[in-house]
């Protein structure tokens, strides 16, 4: 099998194979990586994240079908599953296409570097269409590797033994492709669509709007849309506009039109599906060739230079000097840079989405309610991935090469930086959530705990501040960072095991406190200080702490271990000796 | 006089002792020992890779010497580097800035981190860029800026504190015939002013006439470290390229040329 790869590879043309491996290199951003980036490791994460969903999903599929004693209960877990997977798969294409946004189409980039070079348009176009498609097969195959097999062979051999298993085995495939293909299809149609209607400088900003809308989009719908719980829901009138707009319960109708199990009125469903399909893949298609064959000269005479805008350039001062000088880099850094827009949109999308579902309930609600857990969650929840994703993002470099100015001009001790970026973070991060909840806490009653929960979220978000900076003695945004050293399948997998249980017991306490003043007292007592002592322990540290802009590697000591016993004395200049104890 | 323009010439001057980098045992900078008296422009010479930036590195404090001693006004700078950087202008080789923020933009946060008062940093600001032909492209992105115009911002950046020792590590790249005119004239003006000026440039002609003192480095050592006037009477000869040419230059250049162009007709 392995020769017959490599015998089809070494069949291709050699200037499509390197440029196919440039390319794929690049459907990740490299400058927002260290040239230490280790790339395949980096993609080996991601498809481990991807791979460990997929084994919840057949324990999902397996444990849920083993439980459902009715025929109609057995009904609406397959649905909820089909449709699920669906939309997750979706949803991680969709991601995909925003996190490598532009990546297929040519850039000033490949125009200036390629241009000159005897190398045809088509390969380009090739090259770009086999890089893209290669990582977005890799996350086709890594998110369905199990689920994938286990649910064809659950429900299929329940329709008709093994040729049963087969016909769905190909159906779940065969879907899963035409979903992807759909979301990738619809991304490539609307930026071909701008590339070829806009000029480039309008383009170059539209883009940037178009991205971030695409993410949005793709989050939002994927939380807020209803799942299928049973046949007679999928029938109901006002839930038709729904299932008619939302491309995931097309993919679910074409599904069950190929596996053999589709309602006679469900297929227009369906037929949307195909319709949907053909229009994508002729659009995305045509998009594609027009913009290579007509957008190379015009990328290359066209400047990226988008003239300054006119009128108002006020910029009020968030503190002292530092303090506006890293605000406003940092805020800078994220409204302009791509690579750190799209990685806190990630975190924010989650916040908007709990903040839309709140805003929902509170909506659909009569009047103002008691104050719930859910309410609880949900703000804190906001509140913590705001925090937490913008000190995440804060790690990743915008332009290494230009940090010599902050270094030339360090005139001021570390303590008040990590001042100014701590200041940054609550400004950017905490206090524009916590004023979406407090509005969103308009809707709650009484007055006395939505005030006495709204202080506690304050604090919380002071003390999530100085717990995502311990350690952090960086400006944002300048620090090499390292790829593949921190596990995401692990932070990922640690995160959802421990973080969201932790918040629904503390919801819970406060919830209870809220109810009895004493409590609600003793947690005060408990938070301002820990709060204090987080915020003074930091500082402490800081005093001591030089800014660093390159990642430092781990100290590693290798022994041979040829001597035994043997113990290591430590020395203030961080070298080691080796005594005999004997 | 302005106090604040003239300072002290006899105590305000830069100095190298005995200083060497070393980059895994390789020397970059071996032993390099010469002063840069306030009220001159000393011009800092030598070939690709002779160490000229890492000297400048290691001046800036971006870079930690491996031996020697670098003092400013008597003392060494990593005393007090803080007190150091506050007195201290540079302008990198290569123009690298924050290309994601505007030319006014990237000032004002420069002039932020130096913590200059904000109403006198924008009228510096201000005036500088229009006086460098760039007023009007102050709130376009650097993205999108020329070499040329990026060489500006640095230049601006670098003088914006009024600083009293100003290194320029080729300063002249990417400006056009006018701008460097004016640059010529400034560090010039600068220089008469009392401040410590070490420059760094291949521009031999730029040099020989704005330079009261030259340095050349050769192969990590310093080869010549006197004035033009005092070497051209030295080594009897006219002009700075044929003192820099025997100096520093090892090879035979149109026999290079020649064997290169018979390597593409072969």
């Amino acid at each position: 099998m392995r020769k017959l790869i490599e015998r089809f590879i070494a069949q291709l043309p050699l200037d499509f194979r390197v440029l196919y491996r440039q390319f794929l290199l690049r459907v990740i951003d490299l400058e927002a990586l260290s040239i230490q980036a280790d790339i395949p490791r980096f993609l080996g994460q991601f498809a481990g994240v991807l791979l460990m969903l997929s084994l919840v999903h057949m324990i999902g599929i397996y444990a849920s079908l083993s439980f459902a004693r009715s025929p109609e209960a057995f009904l609406a877990v397959s649905w909820y599953f089909e449709h699920y997977l669906i939309a997750t798969m979706m949803l991680v294409v969709g991601l995909f296409t925003v996190v490598a946004w532009d990546s297929t189409f040519p850039d000033r980039r490949d125009a200036m570097i390629l241009a000159p070079l005897p190398i045809a348009t088509r390969t380009m176009l090739f090259a770009k269409i086999a890089s893209s498609c290669s990582i977005w097969l890799l996350a086709i195959v890594t998110l369905n590797f199990a689920s994938g097999f286990v649910l064809p062979l659950l429900l299929g051999s329940a329709h008709g033994g093994f040729p049963g298993f087969l016909r769905w085995l190909f159906a779940y495939w065969l879907t899963m492709i035409a979903a992807s293909s759909f979301v990738y299809g619809s991304v490539l149609t609307v930026q071909g669509l701008t590339v070829l209607l806009l000029p480039r400088r309008l383009f170059l900003r539209l883009s940037a709007i178009l991205q971030l809308a695409s993410f949005g989009i793709f989050l939002g719908v994927y939380f807020l849309q209803p799942s299928l719980s049973s046949p007679p829901v999928l029938a109901e009138p006002q839930n038709q506009w729904i299932f008619a707009s939302s491309p995931s319960f097309w993919f679910f109708a074409l599904f069950n039109q190929l596996n053999g199990t589709l309602q006679p009125e469900l297929n227009w469903l369906a037929h949307r599906a195909w319709i949907g399909l053909g229009f994508v893949s002729a659009g995305s298609l045509a998009s594609l060739l027009l913009c290579y064959v007509h957008t190379m000269q015009k990328t290359i005479e066209q400047p990226d230079l988008v003239p300054g805008a006119r009128g108002l350039h006020w910029a009020p001062r968030l503190g002292g000097s530092l303090t506006t000088a890293i605000g406003y880099f940092t805020l800078r850094s994220l409204i302009r840079s791509r690579q750190h827009r799209v990685a806190y949109a990630f975190y924010l999308a989650i916040v908007c989405a709990i903040a839309l579902s709140v805003a929902r309930g509170a909506l659909a609600a009569p009047g103002p309610g008691a104050v719930t857990r859910g309410f609880l969650m949900s703000t804190f929840m906001m509140i913590l991935f705001a925090v937490v994703g913008l000190s995440r993002v804060f790690a990743l470099p915008i332009s290494l090469t230009a940090n010599w100015v902050l270094r030339v001009a360090q005139l001021r001790p570390t303590e008040k930086y990590f001042s100014a970026t701590r200041q940054s973070l609550l400004l950017i991060a905490a206090v524009p959530w916590w004023i979406v909840a407090a509005a969103l806490s308009l809707s709650f009653r009484p007055v006395h705990q939505v005030a006495a929960h709204l202080a506690i979220l304050a604090v919380i978000g002071s003390v999530l501040a100085d717990l995502s900076l311990i350690g952090f003695s960086k400006v944002p945004f300048t620090c090499s960072y390292l790829p593949g050293k921190s596990n995401i399948q692990y932070v990922f997998w640690c995160f959802a095991m421990a973080v969201i249980p932790i918040v629904a017991l503390a919801a819970d306490y406060e919830l209870h406190a809220l109810n009895h003043p004493r409590d609600l007292i003793g947690l005060g007592f408990v938070l301002g200080p820990a709060a204090w002592g987080l915020w003074a322990f930091n500082r402490h540290r800081a005093k001591s702490a030089v800014l660093y802009y390159e990642e430092r590697p781990e100290e590693v000591i290798t022994t041979l271990g040829l001597i035994a016993p043997r113990s290591f004395v430590g020395h203030g200049d961080g070298y080691t000796e080796i005594k005999h104890e004997s | 006089m302005n106090t604040e323009c003239y300072i002290d010439m006899q105590k305000a001057m830069l100095e190298l002792r005995n200083v060497s980098k070393h980059f895994s045992g390789i020397p970059a900078v071996d032993n390099a020992s010469f002063i840069a008296r306030a009220g001159e422009v000393t011009g800092y010479l030598g070939p690709n890779g002779s160490g000229k930036s890492t000297t400048i590195k290691m001046i800036t404090g971006l870079i930690e010497m491996t031996y020697g001693q670098i003092l400013f006004s008597g003392k060494p700078i990593h005393d007090d580097l803080i007190a150091y950087k506050r007195r201290m202008g540079y302008v990198p080789e290569e123009p690298y800035l924050y290309t994601h923020l505007s030319g006014a933009e990237y000032l004002t946060m420069v002039s932020q981190l130096r913590d200059l008062p904000p109403r006198q940093s924008a009228e510096r600001i201000d005036g500088l860029l229009r006086l460098f032909s760039l007023y009007d492209d102050r709130h376009a992105s650097i993205s999108g800026y020329s070499k040329g115009m990026r060489q500006k911002v640095l230049l601006i950046a670098a003088l914006l504190h009024n600083p009293d020792l100003i290194l320029l590590d080729e300063p002249f790249s990417g400006l056009d015939v006018a701008s460097a005119l004016v640059l010529r004239s400034l560090i010039q003006e600068l220089a008469s002013r009392g401040k410590v000026v070490l420059f760094s440039s291949h521009e031999l002609d730029t040099v020989e006439r704005i330079c009261s003192h030259i340095v050349i480095l050769h192969r990590a050592k310093l080869v010549a470290d006197d004035s033009i006037e005092h070497l051209r009477s030295l080594m009897q000869l006219s002009t700075l390229e044929r003192i820099f040419a025997q100096l520093a230059v090892e090879q035979d250049s149109p026999a290079i040329a020649r064997q290169m162009v018979e390597l593409i007709d072969a």
